[in-house]
């Protein structure tokens, strides 16, 4: 694990990526100690307020402050994230090492069903989802990790094909082991590394689905201090406000590069014969 | 390319679309609300819903409803619409075509400008080009679509008054015009493609510069022009291939944040407002095209391959 | 403030149309040209009977007539209505028609199709939202070919304003008969203009009905609607000149348009609100002392800033702005936290009280003052949480059913419409259950009372009697607004928020040549 975080820093992509994964991962942990005004605090005479010493980044149209609004909202927005695409990949791998452990005809049946569901674009999956469940960030995670499912699904089997076909797999079936415990203490394991990089890459997806999905009003409701929902309130005070819709956007910028890199990064660092 | 495989193909695709279909009809049985609600709004008394129901056949069954459906399907019937009362086959499709004008452009677009500067990327690895590239691309998909279309509006609409910041005019009807409020659309679809197939790109053509074949092409003292169109690039296209196949689900669904702020009248937005509505038929309509859309393109992608990889053989 | 005699109000008399009212033109508005509009939302009914939302209305308004028209200053104008003259009792109207009108299709417009329609519209089967606001009709039958007598149920001097309603257009006898479904996809009116191309999500496009009753009007030969759904982008047309006019823009847009060049921001008052209805029949909100405290917690011009972005006016917990005919001017109640935490303490609530709060995503105005009402009655212990739903989930599960929710209402034609729209025991949107019988009396006397003052009166002490009692938390009236390039004549931003009026419009100089 610290080798792999060491190469990982080694790389310029590794490196950025983790300080700024850094800046957010305070931003989490630390965020309502950090803020210096409650995130839901309105403020009648400091509506718009450009950003000075009473608001470092300014006040939206509620006359909230915003640099507490991103404090707090992080721990509304990436957790989420998070949680979204490690709900996704979780299903999504074991359908995929499922369906490479049984094989054949099973395998056929499960993937093609797999590339049916795929066949609905991600956001139209939420969308229906979320109409379905109620609009709201929990419902609009579980969404997204359902949405996320059959792609996990389809990168873990062609990487589980490989395992599957390996000799201690063999020798756990010859020795009767169940499918269950091949499946989970056999293939899964050995199947880590390319769901990691691509669960990653995936996260940062799922933030710009979640402030997706606030635009269109069905995600996280106000008054949360969501950073994909402020963008989308701010969008329409922009020519009064740009401040209001800047900030949250490198907020989520900075929160999606983070993973990206992180995740470019580690495809690099697990595997070390490419030298780029 | 053998007619077996074409026609496994074929039969896949409708494999797809019955699952997409029974998949999209479940989860439409459990919305909260439907048409009837929707339609009459405050004004619905118990009789009146209970009449605009039966009319509407919402109190039949669900496997009655779907198998009703279903069987006009197959008959190129989609049904007419819970809202309008007009037959949405033709709307939908016709939504389609505006989306597809999008979409198209937007890869065509992609294409010009991400594959020469990933290939760029590549030559000059390591140095300035390269790193500003990729940080640019890098931004591309940081940002979601609606504050990239948001930004891109405001600088080139609302600033510079180069572009129509919103509203869809066809082609058909004035080609100027069509190309003009087409333009900011089909860029920031393109941003995020660009970046997606550009990296791609780029680490795909390292790969093929290492590999045996070119190297032998440079000791046989082929000219580098030759060395890199003739070879390199047919082998680094072919995973672009992919990367465009796999992002057409992405396109097909991020469209709908393009057609709600550009005001585009595609399948998106026709898709928003039928689930607000609850209209069954458009919804059921609308993601069967997006899920047949996405399976032929899939399927164009590996004729695709076929061609550019003679290798490659389909039987 | 409007001055309306009785014998104005109720007896209307034919104006010749042909006097152009007097506005600030000094020529004769130009004819010709193409007017683009935008409208937020597809109209994807046209049936001029099942008719809900304003671009449906609008949709409607171009194509159908009714027998009255309202004017801008809420007062009522003839349209196919010649004239009109209730009895002594109020009980019967007759009402004469406009002759020599046509339909689309060129047939004439006779009384029975008048009485046709009125009857499809009453009959439960049309589903109709005409069927509660057209009045008290019992019966209407056709005198002769151009005279038609309603029956009311009861006195009732509003008839004239409640014919103005947006459903009660008037569609041919034998289409009634015949296929009344047909006017979901075709149109068959006597309005200014006809339907030319109907793609309810991409444009609509009518053109001018050469055959209309005026030949004056209308003033454009073409009117295109377009569909932009979002409001920051549609501000973005409009100032650089890709639409000519939009039906409803939010505040933020509106600031842009007071700066843009060649553009006309438009406002008026209007008696739209939001409210925060508490049911009566119920804990908490079934002791009085509840409501006011909440009532008492709000601060109303912070609210008109937050949710009308200051563009409104301060609500006094009564549904009557100060654009409404009969509206009292009370002292407007000021917050004053410490009594409202007496209030609720006394109620049985020493520790404040914890409620969620329901609102719906349509308009977005509705989670804002959500929002902003729970900051403000936190203060005095009120612990709200705001829920919000889709809009139709909300019309299924909560809309006067529930306890706590926000509600959103356009501006009505008389004070009786929005009384017994909303407040009345027996309303047909019975919101707060307030069932307060000494109020119904209040309303009931108003509705049958010819008398200007003693009328006055009653609405006074309605309106008092809902100051005081609070069934609805009314805490700000929103103005209405839009915008227009300055080329464009003639259009006035109307009150009622779903009369529009465009056969009035023409375009002036600087109009842009379409095709």
């Amino acid at each position: 694990m610290t080798e792999l975080l060491t190469r990982l820093i080694r790389k310029p992509q590794g490196f950025v990526g983790l300080s700024l994964l850094a800046l957010v991962a305070l931003a989490c942990l630390f965020g309502p100690a950090l803020a210096p005004y409650a995130p839901e605090k309105i403020n009648f005479l400091g509506r718009f307020r450009a950003p000075g010493w009473q608001n470092w980044l300014g006040a939206d149209q509620f006359g909230r402050d915003i640099f507490s609004r991103l404090m707090v909202g992080a721990r509304s927005t990436v957790p989420m994230a998070l949680i979204a695409t490690f709900a996704g990949s979780a299903v999504g791998a074991i359908i995929g090492v499922g369906s490479a452990y049984f094989g054949g005809r099973a395998d056929e049946a499960i993937m093609r069903t797999n590339d049916a569901v795929m066949a609905i674009p991600g956001l139209l999956m939420a969308l229906l989802l979320v109409s379905t469940l109620g609009n709201g960030a929990g419902n609009a995670a579980i969404a997204i990790a359902i949405a996320f499912a059959p792609g996990m699904a389809r990168v873990t089997r062609s990487v589980a094909l490989n395992v599957r076909n390996q000799d201690y797999v063999k020798a756990a079936i010859a020795r009767g082991e169940g499918a269950l415990w091949i499946i989970f203490r056999e293939m899964l394991p050995n199947v880590m590394a390319p769901i990691v990089i691509e669960s990653t890459i995936r996260v940062s997806f799922a933030v710009m689905l979640f402030a997706t999905l606030s635009f269109l009003g069905v995600g996280a409701q106000p008054p949360a201090s969501e950073w994909g929902l402020m963008v989308a309130d701010a969008r329409q005070y922009m020519y009064q406000a740009p401040w209001a819709l800047i900030a949250p956007s490198v907020a989520i910028a900075v929160a999606a590069i983070a993973f990206n890199l992180i995740g470019d990064g580690l495809r690099d660092a697990l595997n070390p014969k490419d030298e780029r | 390319m053998s007619l077996a495989w074409l026609i496994r193909r074929l039969l896949l695709m409708a494999y797809t679309v019955i699952v997409v279909s029974i998949l999209v009809f479940a989860i439409t049985q459990i919305l909260p609300a439907d048409a009837a609600q929707s339609l009459l709004g405050e004004n619905a008394t118990p009789e009146a819903l209970a009449a605009l129901r039966a009319k509407l056949g919402l109190g039949d069954p669900a496997w009655l409803q779907y198998a009703h459906w279903a069987s006009h399907v197959v008959t190129g019937d989609f049904g007419v619409s819970m809202c309008t009362s007009q037959p949405v086959g033709p709307e939908m499709l016709a939504a389609l075509s505006r989306s597809l004008l999008v979409a198209v452009s937007s890869i065509l677009l992609t294409l010009a400008v991400a594959v020469p500067l990933g290939v760029v990327a590549a030559l000059r690895q390591g140095k300035f080009t390269d790193t500003g590239v990729s940080l640019v691309a890098y931004l591309g998909v940081s940002l979601p679509e609606f504050v990239t279309a948001t930004l891109l509006a405001l600088l080139l609409a609302d600033t510079l008054h180069l572009l129509p910041a919103t509203g869809y005019v066809s082609p058909l009807e004035d080609f100027i015009g069509g190309v003009r409020h087409l333009a900011l659309p089909v860029l920031t679809v393109s941003v995020i493609l660009i970046a997606h197939v550009m990296r791609m790109m780029r680490s795909e053509t390292l790969d093929v510069l290492k590999s045996d074949y070119i190297r032998a092409a440079r000791l046989k003292g082929l000219p580098e022009r030759t060395v890199l169109f003739r070879h390199a690039l047919r082998n680094a296209l072919l995973p672009v291939v992919t990367i465009i196949a796999l992002d057409v689900g992405y396109l097909l669904g991020g469209i709908i944040v393009i057609e709600e702020i550009f005001a585009i009248p595609g399948i998106g937005r026709a898709l928003m407002v039928a689930i607000t509505a609850r209209d069954l038929p458009s919804i059921q309509a609308g993601a069967l095209i997006m899920a047949a859309t996405y399976v032929l393109t899939n399927t164009l992608a590996d004729m695709a391959y076929a061609l550019l990889d003679p290798r490659i053989r389909y039987d | 403030m409007l001055s309306i005699t009785r014998r104005h109000f109720l007896a209307g008399t034919a104006i010749s149309l042909t006097i152009l009212p007097k506005m600030a033109l000094a020529e004769a508005p130009k004819r010709g040209g193409v007017l683009r509009m935008s409208i937020d939302q597809a109209a994807s009914v046209i049936h001029p009977m099942l008719a809900r939302v304003n671009p449906e209305y609008l949709v409607t308004e171009l194509l159908y007539s009714n027998l009255t028209r309202l004017k801008p200053d809420m007062t009522v104008e003839p349209d196919l209505a010649l004239s009109w003259e209730p009895n002594a009792a109020l009980t019967e109207w007759v009402f004469k028609l406009r002759p020599d009108v046509t339909f689309h299709d060129g047939s004439p417009l006779t009384a029975d199709d008048v009485v046709a329609t009125i009857n499809a519209i009453l009959d439960p089967k049309t589903a109709s939202p005409g069927r509660t606001n057209v009045g008290p009709i019992k019966e209407v039958a056709a005198l002769d070919p151009l005279t038609v007598k309603f029956t009311l149920s009861g006195a009732y001097a509003d008839l004239p304003v409640a014919l103005t309603y947006l459903n009660a257009r008037i569609v041919p006898a034998k289409v009634v008969t015949g296929a009344l479904a047909s006017l979901s996809t075709a149109a068959n009116g006597t309005g200014p203009f006809k339907l030319t191309s109907y793609e309810p999500d991409r444009r609509i496009i009518v053109e001018r009905n050469p055959a209309y009753y005026d030949p004056a009007r209308p003033h454009l030969d073409r009117i295109e609607l377009l569909v932009y759904p979002d409001r920051t982008a549609e501000a973005s047309a409009m100032i650089s000149g890709e639409i000519d006019l939009l039906l409803t823009t939010t505040p933020g847009q509106y600031e842009r348009f007071v700066k843009a060049d060649g553009v006309k921001a438009l406002r008026t008052p209007s008696g739209q609100f939001l409210n925060i209805n508490l049911g009566c029949d119920q804990k908490p909100f079934n002791d009085v002392r509840v409501r006011q405290a909440l009532a008492l917690a709000v601060d109303r011009e912070a609210t008109v800033g937050f949710v009308a972005g200051g563009y409104g006016t301060p609500g006094n917990d009564t549904p009557l702005s100060s654009a409404y005919h009969f509206y009292k001017n009370i002292p407007l109640k000021k917050p004053d936290i410490a009594k409202a935490k007496q209030l609720l303490a006394d109620a049985g609530y020493p520790n404040g009280i914890d409620l969620t709060l329901i609102a719906s995503d349509q308009p977005a105005t509705r989670a804002q003052l959500g929002v902003a009402v729970r900051e403000m009655a936190a203060a005095a212990g009120f612990r709200i949480n705001v829920q919000t739903m889709p809009h139709a989930t909300y019309l299924d599960q909560v809309w006067k059913k529930g306890i706590f929710y926000v509600g959103f209402y356009n501006m009505q034609p008389t004070a009786d419409a929005i009384f017994n729209l909303l407040y009345t025991s027996n309303a047909a949107w019975n919101e707060t259950r307030w069932n307060n019988s000494a109020f119904d009396a209040v309303i009931n006397a108003a509705r049958v009372e010819n008398d200007e003052a003693k009328r006055s009166a009653l609405y006074g002490k309605a309106q008092d009697m809902m100051h005081t009692e609070v069934p609805s938390v009314i805490s700000a009236f929103f103005d209405l607004l839009a915008a227009q390039r300055s080329y464009v004549e003639g259009y006035v931003l109307h009150p009622r928020g779903s009369v529009f009026r465009l056969d009035m419009v023409s375009l002036g100089a600087g109009a842009p040549k379409r095709t």
